[in-house]
């Protein structure tokens, strides 16, 4: 059973894992190269565990000892001593590839390497490592610690020991793990597309407009939010790169191509509800 | 007060096998103002409904044979709904050439039609415009809120849904995740109201089948392409809950196993 877990990177989903790993009952030892940064998210994560003690979802007892089992650090050999170490670095490929070969170096054979990576490849950050078989991804979706799912990737040497592992891990912390290959996209972002996408290429052959699709999606289809919508919340930017990574990572296959007319949108910098105007206008 | 009596009843015929038919036919009874009466019985005592549904999509020779059929039944002012899952309404029109190709207006919905509270309606290039309002006041009148949308195969959501559904058939035919993690994946992961391969089979894969063959077929585009998997499961009748068998194996309409 994993019982101390290494999280790397203090970033939103870093301090995501970190937190709800310690509320589980996981020793933490959460790094960030930047010591400012760590301070950042070891505050957001003791905000947060005050936010559920109010609610009563935690005692005051649960939320100060889960923020007591997190230990801050800028030093990555101390992760040595973790069964699991998650990295959450920022999602740049030179980056994790770099880390992992450290990880790889510090930890030993039997300690996993896990990755949070929404959009790289989970067999070419393992190729930067000796012992292929104990790397995977893990992909909790923002914001972690509220978020039911994650996705377990299985690189091309992934060992089912380590896949097992991650099963039972991603269970204690009360959450649905799935299994799948280590594809573009993994499932969910590249399952998804089509909504966006096609929602898209309606709007452009002008079949109906953007509030109208949003409004048939909710009622006749019963989804929480209309395409457009959902985009202006993620981040029309953001939407858009995730549909660029998943068609490039399948070499251009056309059922992921992006619409033009939302890359049009990233230009005007209206980029959803952070910039007060996307689909929609946020007074 | 309108005191209705069987004497002023309109009649209604409905087209097809498809299991929207007999939904629009209690659908239609329940407004206490339609004889919903079968194609042969009208062709033969020369009654002109006031509408006709059609609601073939997968078999698109049937669809266009039941709306032959039913065209001597046409009067001016008869309103023909056709399922556009798979046609464009402009297509099922032109079908009808000079008797009743402006009384056309396409509808989309998947099955169960119990449950939509709004029905897409489109319009064919060549409707009269007043036909629409009929096709509105129509759905109103069954308690079914309209939206009109621009005439293609699949309109808006069931266009949308077949193409998340066709993106999670190819990851699964791939061996990418089971089919329970898929929809797991989509429930949880983004909030979809069901998972997309217990919705296909929830709507009937030939239904899923027809709107991205439909669209393939009228604009030619890969990204319709459906997926193989999707293909030799309709070929196999298995077409899912109604049969037992889709992605998942039912027992009496439980899900028992999947593969």
């Amino acid at each position: 059973m994993i019982e101390r877990v290494g999280v790397v990177g203090g970033g939103t989903m870093g301090a995501g894992i970190a937190q709800i790993s310690a509320q589980k009952g996981c020793q933490v030892l959460l790094y960030d190269v930047n010591q400012e940064a760590l301070e950042k998210a070891r505050q957001q994560i003791e905000k947060r565990l005050k936010n559920l003690a109010a609610k009563g979802s935690l005692t005051e007892g649960e939320a100060e000892e889960a923020l007591q089992r997190i230990i801050c650090l800028t030093d990555l050999e101390k992760l040595e001593s973790c069964q699991l170490v998650i990295e959450a670095a920022p999602e740049k490929l030179e980056l994790k590839e770099e880390l992992f070969a450290q990880l790889d170096q510090i930890c030993p054979p039997e300690t996993i390497l896990a990755s949070n990576t929404s959009s790289l490849s989970i067999t070419r950050l393992a190729a930067r490592t000796r012992h292929g078989e104990r790397v995977a991804g893990l992909h909790f979706f923002n914001p972690a610690p509220v978020m039911k799912l994650v996705e377990i990737v299985k690189g091309i040497k992934t060992g089912e020991r380590c896949v097992q592992q991650l099963i039972q891990f991603v269970k204690k912390l009360s959450k649905q793990p799935v299994v799948c290959r280590d594809t573009p996209g993994f499932l969910v972002n590249r399952i998804a597309r089509p909504f966006y996408n096609e929602a898209l290429k309606i709007m452009g052959e002008g079949l109906a407009d953007v509030e109208q699709i949003d409004r048939i999606m909710k009622e006749a289809g019963q989804f929480r939010m209309g395409p457009f919508e959902l985009q202006d919340l993620i981040g029309i930017d953001v939407n858009f790169s995730t549909t660029v990574s998943v068609h490039g990572g399948f070499f251009g296959e056309s059922r992921f191509r992006p619409h033009p007319f939302q890359e049009r949108m990233v230009h005007s910098g209206q980029l959803g509800r952070k910039t007060g105007g996307g689909y929609y206008h946020y007074p | 007060m309108v005191i209705i009596t069987t004497r002023n009843k309109r009649y209604a015929v409905i087209l097809g096998d498809h299991p929207l038919a007999e939904e629009w036919r209690i659908l239609c009874q329940k407004t206490e103002q339609f004889h919903v009466e079968d194609v042969d019985i009208c062709l033969a005592k020369g009654i002109q409904p006031d509408i006709i549904i059609e609601t073939t999509n997968y078999d698109l020779e049937k669809k266009r044979a039941d709306l032959l059929r039913a065209r001597p039944l046409i009067a001016d002012d008869t309103l023909i709904l056709t399922s556009v899952l798979a046609v464009a309404a402009t297509e099922a029109a032109s079908w009808l050439e000079n008797r009743g190709a402006g009384q056309v207006v396409g509808y989309a919905t998947f099955y169960p039609l119990g449950e939509r509270k709004v029905v897409e309606l489109a319009p064919a290039l060549q409707t009269d415009p007043p036909f629409v309002d009929r096709a509105r006041s129509f759905l109103e009148l069954l308690g079914k809120k309209p939206e009109v949308v621009g005439d293609e195969a699949g309109l808006v959501f069931p266009r949308i849904l077949a193409l998340i559904i066709n993106e999670a058939a190819f990851a699964y035919m791939e061996g990418t995740a089971t089919a329970a993690d898929i929809d797991l994946a989509m429930r949880l992961g983004t909030n979809y109201p069901q998972g997309p391969l217990a919705w296909a089979d929830e709507i009937g894969l030939d239904d899923v089948y027809a709107v991205l063959s439909g669209l393939y077929r009228a604009l030619g585009e890969e990204r319709y392409r459906p997926a193989p998997i999707l293909r030799k499961m309709v070929l196999a009748g298995w077409l899912g809950k109604k049969r037992g068998r889709g992605f998942y194996r039912y027992d009496n309409g439980e899900i028992r196993e999947h593969d």
